[in-house]
C-alpha cells in the first residue's frame, strides 16, 4: 500500500508540468551560470553576506538595534536555510530513479524495490551534504543559534559563502589545484625545514634564551623567520643558533621565490584559457549572438563590415593560433578552438540564446563538420556555411545547414552580369554590397505598427524617393512582385522597398512602432 | 546573342559554369589558358575557341584578335597572375574592357591600379550576402531570383528607340507598374553616361538612345520592350 502510494506520487511528480517548472527555475537561479537572471540572484546573496558581516564587525564595539538584530538572525539565516534547502533538493530526483525503477521491474516482470532509488537518492543527498561548499553553507547557518555564543565565529563562513558567488577567486583557486602537486611537495618541505629548525633552535638555546621555553616557542620561531616576516620578538642568542637562524633565511627566501614562480606559471598557462572562458561567459549573457568559425578572407571582410553593427555580439573560433592573434589585433573578439568539437560550442548558452553560427574556414569537410557538430548540439543554432560548388551545397544541406554561400557561385554570377548587362551590372552592385545610393530593404509591419491597415497608395513612396518592389504576404507566405496599390498592409506582413539608404532609414523611423506581446 | 567578344583567361574548376554562360550567350567567347592541362579540360568540354599560350608574354598576348570593347574577363587562380594579366591586358588593349575577380580589398585596390575596368570582389560580395540572408531574408531571395539564369524573373536594360511613346516623356509621368515592371534606373544621355537610380531624386526626361533598367517577370519585360518601340 505505502509503494503504491509512493509509486504514484512519483508518477505525479513526473508528470507535473509546474513542479518540474519550479525545479528548473530553483535550478537555474541556484546553478546555471547561463541563466540571464542568475547574476541578479548572486548580487543579492552577496549583499545578504556583506551585511551580516559589516553587523558581526559593528557589533564588536556598539550597540546594534533591536531590528538588525532580528534582521541579521531571523531574516539572513531564514534565506540562507532556504538556499541551502532548495540545493540540496535541486542536486537530484529521487522521483525519476523511483519511476525508471518501477518501470524496469514491471518490463523484467520482477519485484519493485522503493529502497533502491531510494539508497541512490540518498547516497546522492549526503554526497551533496558532505560537499566543501554545502559544509559552508551549513556552518554559516549556526550563527543563529544563539545560546552557542561561540558560534558568532561561524559568521566568518558567511565570508566563504562569497565563493559560490564570485568567479574570480573560484578561478584563482582553480589555477591553484593544477599546481597542487608541486604546492604540497613545497608545503611538506616548509613543514620539514621548520620543524627541522625548531627543534634544531630548541636543543641549542632552551637552557640559554629565556624566550624560548617550549618546543611550540622554538617552532613558532622558526615559522615566522622561513616566512622572513621576522616579528623579532624571539631571536637566537648562541653561535649555533644564528648559523641555524642564517640557513633558514636562505631556505625561506628560496622557497618563496619557488612558490611565487610557481604560482605565475600556473597563472600563466592558465592565462589565455581564464581569458577566452570570460569570453565567452560574457558572450553568453547576451540574447542573441553569432559564432564565427574560421578566420579567413571572408570572415575578415564580414567582420570588417558589420562587426560594429553586432555590437561584440560576436566571438570568431579559430584553430590557428597566429590567426586569432591577427583577429584580436584587428579588435576582433576571437578565441583559440576547433568549432568542430563538441565541448566548444557546447560551453555556449544554447538552451536560452538564440544562435547563429558562420561556418566559413576555407575546408568544406571541417565546414560540413561543424555544420553537423552545430546542429547534433542543438537544431535551434541557425547554421550558415560556405561551399566551394554545388555538390558540397547539397551536402550542407544534408547536413542540416540553413543556408550555404557560395563565393564562386555569387562572383560568377557577378561576373556574368558584368558581360552580359553592363547598365545594370551598377545596379545589381550597389544593391549586393549594400551601397549606399541604392539599397534593397525590408520593413517587418510587426516593428513599423503605423503601417499596418494601410493602402499602399496612402504611402506615398515617390514623396519619400522609395520604390515598392514587393510584398510578402504573412498569411500566405506568398512573395507579390510589383503589388497592386489598393492593396492594404496586416500585420508581419514584409514590404520590400528600394532606395537610398537615408531615404529608407527616414522612412522606417516615421513609421516605427514595435507591438509588445 | 550580344555582338561583342569575350577573352577568358584561366580555366579552373570554380569557372565552368561562367565560362558555360558566356559561351552560350555571345556570339564571339574564347578561353585562353597557360598549362597543358587546362587546356585539355576545355577542349574536353566542348570549347571551340581555346588557346594556350604564356600569358606573361606580351607578344603572345598581342596576338590576340581583341577589339574595343571587346571584354577581356581575368579569373586566374593565382592573384599575382592575374593582377600582372590585368596590367598587360590594360596596357595592350586600352580600348578594351577588362573584368577581373578579386580576393581581397587589397587585390581589388591593385586591380584598379592596374586597369581593371569593373571589379568583382568575391567576399566583399560574399559577406554582404551573409548579412542579407540574416537581415533581409525575403529581400536576398529576390536578388537570387533576379540573378539566376534559370528564374523567370530578371533585370533588363532597354534602349529608347526613334519614334517610341516614351521619347518625351518625364520619368513621373509614367506608370511603368501597369505594364508589370519597375524601372530601376536609366542612362539619360542628354546629362551623362552615368547609370542614375530611379530613387536619386532627380527629374529625368526619357529621350531617344536613353538606356533604362527595369525588373519584372520575363514575359512582361518582352511585352513592354515591344510597348516602348511602338
Amino acid at each position: 500500500m505505502f509503494k503504491k502510494i509512493i509509486i504514484k506520487f512519483a508518477f505525479f511528480l513526473n508528470g507535473s508540468k509546474s513542479y518540474k517548472q519550479i525545479k528548473e527555475i530553483a535550478s537555474n537561479f541556484l546553478q546555471n551560470q547561463d541563466y540571464h537572471y542568475k547574476k541578479y540572484f548572486d548580487i543579492f546573496m552577496i549583499s545578504l553576506i556583506v551585511v551580516s558581516i559589516t553587523i558581526l564587525v559593528y557589533e564588536v564595539k556598539h550597540e546594534v538595534p533591536k531590528w538588525v538584530d532580528f534582521f541579521d538572525i531571523y531574516i539572513v539565516t531564514f534565506i540562507f536555510t532556504m538556499e541551502y534547502l532548495a540545493r540540496l533538493w535541486v542536486y537530484n530526483d529521487w522521483h525519476l530513479l523511483v519511476v525508471k525503477e518501477y518501470g524496469e521491474s514491471q518490463f523484467l516482470n520482477r519485484k519493485f524495490s522503493l529502497w533502491k532509488p531510494t539508497k541512490i537518492a540518498l547516497h546522492g543527498k549526503i554526497e551533496y551534504l558532505f560537499s566543501p561548499t554545502a559544509v559552508i553553507d551549513l556552518l554559516a547557518i549556526l550563527p543563529a543559534y544563539r545560546p552557542l555564543r561561540v558560534l558568532r565565529i561561524f559568521v566568518l563562513f558567511r565570508v566563504f559563502k562569497l565563493l559560490r558567488y564570485t568567479k574570480s577567486i573560484n578561478q584563482f583557486l582553480s589555477v591553484l589545484s593544477s599546481k597542487k602537486f608541486e604546492l604540497f611537495t613545497l608545503l611538506f618541505l616548509l613543514l620539514f625545514i621548520t620543524i627541522t629548525a625548531g627543534i634544531a633552535i630548541y636543543v641549542f638555546e632552551q637552557n640559554q634564551n629565556d624566550k624560548i621555553e617550549s618546543l611550540f616557542d622554538a617552532l613558532y620561531w622558526a615559522l615566522i623567520t622561513i616566512s622572513t616576516v621576522g616579528y623579532g620578538d624571539i631571536s637566537p642568542v648562541t653561535p649555533e643558533g644564528r648559523v641555524v637562524s642564517m640557513l633558514i633565511i636562505v631556505t625561506g627566501i628560496a622557497m618563496i621565490s619557488f612558490v611565487t614562480s610557481v604560482i605565475v606559471s600556473a597563472f600563466s598557462e592558465k592565462l589565455t584559457e581564464l581569458k577566452e572562458n570570460r569570453i565567452i561567459e560574457d558572450i553568453n549573457k547576451n540574447e542573441e549572438f553569432m559564432i564565427i568559425c574560421g578566420y579567413g578572407q571572408m570572415s575578415h571582410m564580414f567582420l570588417k563590415h558589420y562587426a560594429s553593427e553586432y555590437n561584440r555580439r560576436y566571438i570568431v573560433i579559430e584553430k590557428d593560433k597566429e590567426k586569432v592573434e591577427e583577429a584580436i589585433k584587428e579588435g576582433y573578439r576571437a578565441i583559440n578552438e576547433d568549432a568542430s568539437k563538441h565541448n566548444v560550442i557546447s560551453k555556449f548558452n544554447t538552451d536560452y540564446a538564440k544562435i547563429t553560427l558562420l561556418a566559413l574556414t576555407g575546408s568544406d569537410i571541417a565546414n560540413i563538420y561543424i555544420t553537423l557538430n552545430a546542429k547534433a548540439i542543438s537544431r535551434k543554432i541557425r547554421v550558415i556555411t560556405r561551399a566551394s560548388s554545388d555538390n558540397i551545397a547539397k551536402k550542407c544541406r544534408l547536413a542540416g545547414a540553413d543556408s550555404v554561400v557560395m563565393p564562386t557561385l555569387i562572383a560568377n554570377r557577378m561576373l556574368f552580369a558584368a558581360i552580359t548587362q553592363p547598365v545594370m551590372y551598377k545596379a545589381i552592385y550597389a544593391i549586393l554590397t549594400g551601397q549606399h545610393l541604392a539599397q534593397l530593404d525590408e520593413i517587418n509591419l510587426t516593428y513599423h505598427q503605423k503601417l499596418v491597415g494601410k493602402k499602399l497608395d496612402e504611402l506615398n513612396f515617390k514623396k519619400y524617393k522609395l520604390l515598392c518592389i514587393g510584398l510578402q504576404i504573412s498569411a500566405s507566405g506568398e512573395f507579390i512582385f510589383n503589388p497592386p496599390m489598393r492593396l492594404h498592409l496586416q500585420e508581419e506582413d514584409i514590404l520590400l522597398i528600394m532606395g537610398r539608404k537615408v531615404s529608407i532609414e527616414h522612412f522606417k523611423m516615421l513609421h516605427k512602432e514595435i507591438k509588445y506581446v | 546573342m550580344f555582338r561583342q567578344k569575350a577573352f577568358m583567361f584561366g580555366y579552373s574548376q570554380s569557372r565552368l559554369f561562367l565560362a558555360k554562360e558566356l559561351g552560350y550567350k555571345l556570339m564571339g567567347f574564347s578561353i585562353i589558358v597557360n598549362d597543358e592541362k587546362s587546356y585539355q579540360k576545355a577542349i574536353l568540354d566542348g570549347y571551340s575557341s581555346v588557346r594556350l599560350l604564356d600569358v606573361t608574354d606580351d607578344r603572345a598576348l598581342e596576338e590576340l584578335p581583341v577589339k574595343d570593347n571587346d571584354y577581356l574577363i581575368c579569373v586566374m587562380d593565382d592573384h599575382y597572375l592575374n593582377v600582372f594579366l590585368t596590367l598587360s591586358l590594360h596596357e595592350l588593349f586600352p580600348k578594351a574592357i577588362v573584368v577581373a575577380l578579386s580576393d581581397s580589398p587589397h587585390t581589388t585596390q591593385k586591380l584598379k591600379m592596374a586597369g581593371a575596368s569593373r571589379i568583382i570582389d568575391l567576399y566583399q560580395v560574399s559577406a554582404n550576402r551573409i548579412h542579407n540572408i540574416l537581415h533581409k531574408p525575403v529581400a536576398t531571395k529576390l536578388v537570387e531570383r533576379l540573378l539566376s539564369s534559370d528564374e523567370d524573373f530578371s533585370f533588363k536594360e532597354m534602349e529608347i528607340p526613334k519614334g517610341s511613346s516614351l521619347d518625351g516623356v518625364m520619368v513621373d509621368d509614367f506608370d511603368f507598374t501597369l505594364h508589370g515592371v519597375i524601372l530601376v534606373g536609366m542612362i539619360d544621355k542628354r546629362l551623362s553616361n552615368q547609370f542614375i537610380f530611379i530613387t536619386s531624386g532627380l527629374e529625368n526626361r526619357f529621350d531617344v538612345g536613353d538606356t533604362i533598367v527595369c525588373i519584372g517577370y520575363n514575359a512582361d519585360l518582352e511585352k513592354f520592350e515591344d510597348y516602348i518601340k511602338l
